[in-house]
């Protein structure tokens, strides 16, 4: 039986390693004393009830919310006190749970924003004119609209996202974090409003990034796809970590099932 | 139409043009509210003034400020705008960390009021509540300000700025960091979750849009040849947003539209008013100016709420190769 | 030292002035979210009210009540026509503040044609001078300095006791768990801005009987020691105001004396670009002027 806040074991190397992470604001701990270990090339499952802190804990180890304390070591780095941006260009990227699209741009547009070489990206690469960007620029269109045309939005490109239905701007999120080239993906219910057929395009989508090496951590409800796709899950309540590990075996535990699962 | 209204009519133009097209990327493009604006055009203004002025003993010794190097066009004007970018380093530095961005509108809307308040009673400075006057124009030295073929001139080198200023935020706007501004514009929290560093970008456009309004202070003190707190006290910055609001937000054209249809359209309504004593004198002094700031009010209010994104919206990128939109 | 014991005094009168203000001001912005830019005219629109019923013959008092009732019917009205549709469209709050700036503008210059630019007293005999220990106020400034404590203790016990108060505190806690809970938060918000509408309103007529004379212009200089008042007390917190308020008058009085007169607002702006610099939740921090997530 897992003790409730020893570091998951695994024989491969952590990508991520949060020990003791903090969140309180106004007297809620919505994170209060989280211990994690993201296993390298493999796809992890927070699962937990609503206001287990989740999403809090996503963001905190995405920088977006700054931790109470605790320490977070990414990929042998510790990025601890690294801001959200210097995360993400370092490869630790998330999605948000309500719909982040940035309305007034294309949804080409909010996938190009995303992409890190780009020598136009900067006030000098900017003031040097189009000749000096342009190729940089047609090379991540290119790559863009391969993503696009992969999630079946290639017609949409040159919609504003904010037209977008709650679905598609998933999806938009997804494909945006995954033009950054990220080596961690943290998902907050990625497949939440997706139109089924969607759904299991991500699902294979992820199947086969997680085989190139990437490693996720996702946010999901859903525990069917919780266990066609994750590798091993974490269960958080109240904002502790309540158990971890397969799924079959944290059925075994009466505690969690208890706490949260049913079936 | 004589020259005289022509040439004053195309070098405000000019001024006002290239103001908006800097307040257009600082609010417009990547969401900062810089109500201080107005601020940085002065400080252009003075310190073109200081450049070109003899030192102030001069003329009678009536006016006190510091400088006076009586340096020749076309330093003042660097020097306009390279004190409207050296400005917005501690502002920005100030301002655009840490708050919110409510309270950084209304931090830099106080710190206007302050600025205004500390010149105007800080009399040995920059002339206090006079100013300084006498400014000399430049390239004076070369034709004869008095005549005709001097104001053409003046329009020229205004035009060549015009052309300078819209040539370098094209390039800023229209381009991938152009496209970064305006993602952190519709949600910096997003922006920074794709690693975009909100902090560094305003800083830049708040450095940029500085030097940019520095440069229009320059432009316009060696027309009028006068600068005083009165002419930048903090409501001239709200006829700038109202001209971005109207005109068209984040995109070039609507600031230029917009720059003419409010400053200048004001301008000019003003003075046709003036003009007919019949309207000139009806009700109480002071009527006309007021009744514009009510209508500038209006047109802010009118615009946001039946059409926020001004007459000529921003511009869908639409890039090559792209499949037919179904509309 | 005269000076300094008198100017305290001084300081007494100031707070209790900036305190009807500020607190006001903060209810608003805790409770709506609203930074209301137009407060400083909404004030100065109450002392013309006061000042034109003076000169039809009735005393300042009378006016002063006039002046609330103005001022709570106008933020009321303003909120009801203007900032709930403009919020209800989904507005940003930077969005509002743009239009609180006009609003503020379009008060300022419709008022300006009426009353003209030059400033104007009120015919109010202030009283015998009263001392105490080195301290030198007029009647009618103990009289203000009452007003003051009476509507500090009034808004305290409004929101510590009434069933109104309680709902105004949770719908700045946290919207839309308020509504959820049954508190009717729109009948709430349409309250709190008579209240304040009031105090706005009074604290106009108390600041222009404090000062020798005023005009249009004052708008925007009360508007910024107000803001000052608020922020360093921590935005959104009436006690916190009402600190901010205390020290303001305090500090600005003091510095009046010790440098020049003419400095005193420049020294309250001072002090709310330093609190927005240096700690921008104020000293009674909750939330508010942080970078919010989001």
């Amino acid at each position: 039986m897992l003790a409730a806040s020893q570091p998951l074991v695994t024989a491969d190397r952590p990508m991520l390693v949060a020990s003791d992470m903090h969140r309180h604001f106004e007297g809620l701990h919505a994170v209060d004393g989280v211990s994690i270990d993201v296993p390298a090339g493999k796809i992890t499952g927070l699962i937990g009830p609503n206001g287990a802190g989740k999403s809090t804990l996503l963001a905190v180890l995405a920088g977006t919310l700054p931790a109470t304390s605790g320490a977070i070591v990414f990929d042998g780095e510790d990025v601890t006190s690294w801001p959200a941006y210097r995360r993400a260009r370092h490869g630790l990227v998330r999605t948000f749970q309500l719909p982040s699209e940035f309305a007034r741009l294309t949804v080409l547009e909010n996938l190009l924003v995303a992409a890190p070489k780009n020598r136009g990206d900067s006030l000098v690469g900017a003031l040097r004119g189009r000749a000096y960007w342009i190729e940089d620029e047609r090379r991540l269109v290119q790559q863009a609209r391969a993503l696009l045309k992969r999630f079946g939005m290639s017609m949409k490109e040159s919609d504003y996202a904010g037209t977008m239905s709650g679905g598609q701007k998933r999806l938009i999120e997804i494909m945006r974090a995954l033009m950054l080239g990220p080596r961690l993906l943290l998902l907050d219910e990625p497949m939440s409003g997706v139109h089924p057929k969607i759904v299991l395009e991500i699902q294979h989508y992820l199947e086969d990034l997680r085989a190139e090496g990437l490693t996720i951590l996702m946010v999901e409800h859903e525990l069917h796809m919780v266990e066609r796709l994750c590798d091993t899950v974490v269960v958080m309540a109240q904002g502790k970590v309540i158990g971890s590990g397969t799924m079959s075996s944290l059925r075994r535990q009466r505690e969690i099932v208890d706490a949260y699962l049913v079936g | 139409m004589n020259t005289y209204y022509a040439v004053n009519l195309l070098v405000y133009a000019g001024v006002d043009i290239i103001a908006c097209l800097a307040l257009n990327l600082q609010f417009g493009v990547s969401g900062i509210v810089n109500f201080s604006f107005i601020v940085f055009q002065a400080v252009g203004a003075y310190a073109a003034a200081v450049l070109s002025m003899p030192p102030d003993t001069a003329n009678f010794g009536f006016q006190h400020y510091i400088g006076g190097y009586s340096l020749s066009f076309p330093i003042p004007w660097i020097g306009g705008a390279i004190a409207g970018g050296l400005l917005a380093i501690p502002v920005g530095f100030v301002v655009l960390r840490k708050l919110r961005s409510d309270y950084q509108a209304i931090a830099l809307l106080v710190l206007s009021v302050i600025a205004n308040a500390v010149i105007t009673n800080a009399d040995k400075f920059l002339g206090g509540a006079a100013g300084i006057a006498l400014v000399p124009q430049p390239l004076s030295e070369r034709v004869d300000s008095g005549t005709e073929p001097y104001q053409y001139l003046y329009v020229g080198i205004t035009a060549v700025c015009v052309v300078i200023v819209l040539a370098l935020v094209n390039r800023i706007v229209n381009s991938p960091y152009g496209r970064s501004l305006r993602a952190m514009r519709e949600r910096e929290l997003a922006a920074t979750a794709i690693g975009k560093n909100p902090v560094q970008l305003k800083m830049t456009i708040f450095i940029v849009g500085g030097a940019i309004a520095g440069l229009s202070g320059a432009i316009l003190v060696g027309y009028i040849q006068v600068v005083a707190p009165s002419i930048w006290l903090y409501p001239e910055t709200i006829i700038l947003f109202a001209a971005i609001i109207v005109g068209g937000r984040g995109n070039n054209v609507g600031a230029i539209l917009g720059a003419l249809l409010v400053p200048v359209g004001f301008e000019e309504i003003t003075r046709f008013l003036n003009n007919s004593p019949s309207i000139a004198n009806l009700g109480p002094p002071g009527l006309i100016p007021a009744l514009q700031w009510v209508a500038i009010g209006l047109l802010i209010i009118g615009f946001l709420w039946f059409r926020p994104e001004g007459v000529r919206p921003e511009a869908r990128r639409v890039f090559e190769g792209a499949p037919v939109r179904e509309d | 030292m005269d000076l300094f014991v008198a100017a305290f005094g001084f300081g007494l009168v100031s707070m209790s002035v900036i305190a009807i203000a500020a607190v006001g001001f903060t209810m608003q912005f805790g409770i709506t979210n609203m930074i209301n830019l137009a407060y400083g005219e909404v004030m100065i629109t109450s002392a013309y009210v006061a000042y034109y019923l003076n000169r039809a013959g009735l005393t300042i008092w009378v006016g002063m009540a006039a002046g609330a009732l103005f001022g709570a019917l106008f933020s009321f009205l303003l909120n009801r026509f203007l900032y709930a549709p403009f919020l209800g469209k989904g507005t940003s709050y930077l969005g509002m503040v743009i239009v609180s700036l006009a609003v503020s503008l379009m008060i300022a210059n419709l008022l300006l044609p009426i009353v003209g630019y030059y400033p104007v007293s009120y015919h109010e005999d202030a009283g015998r001078l009263i001392r105490w220990g080195g301290i030198v106020l007029t009647r009618d400034q103990i009289i203000i300095i009452g007003i003051a404590v009476v509507l500090m203790l009034a808004i305290h016990a409004l929101l510590t006791y009434t069933r109104l108060g309680k709902a105004m505190r949770a719908t700045a806690a946290n919207p839309t768990l308020a509504r959820n809970c049954g508190i009717p938060t729109r009948r709430v918000i349409d309250a709190v801005w008579l209240i304040t509408g009031a105090l706005c309103g009074m604290a106009g007529v108390v600041a222009a009987l404090d000062s020798d004379s005023f005009a249009i212009a004052n708008g925007a200089t009360f508007l910024i020691t107000v803001l000052a008042a608020a922020v360093l007390g921590g935005a959104g917190q009436p006690y916190g105001a009402m600190i901010g308020a205390v020290l303001i008058g305090l500090i600005t009085e003091l510095s009046a004396a010790a440098w020049s007169p003419q400095y005193k607002e420049v020294v309250a702006f001072g002090i709310l670009v330093l609190v927005m610099v240096l700690r921008p939740q104020g000293l009674l921090a909750k939330r508010g002027a942080l970078a919010a997530a989001g």
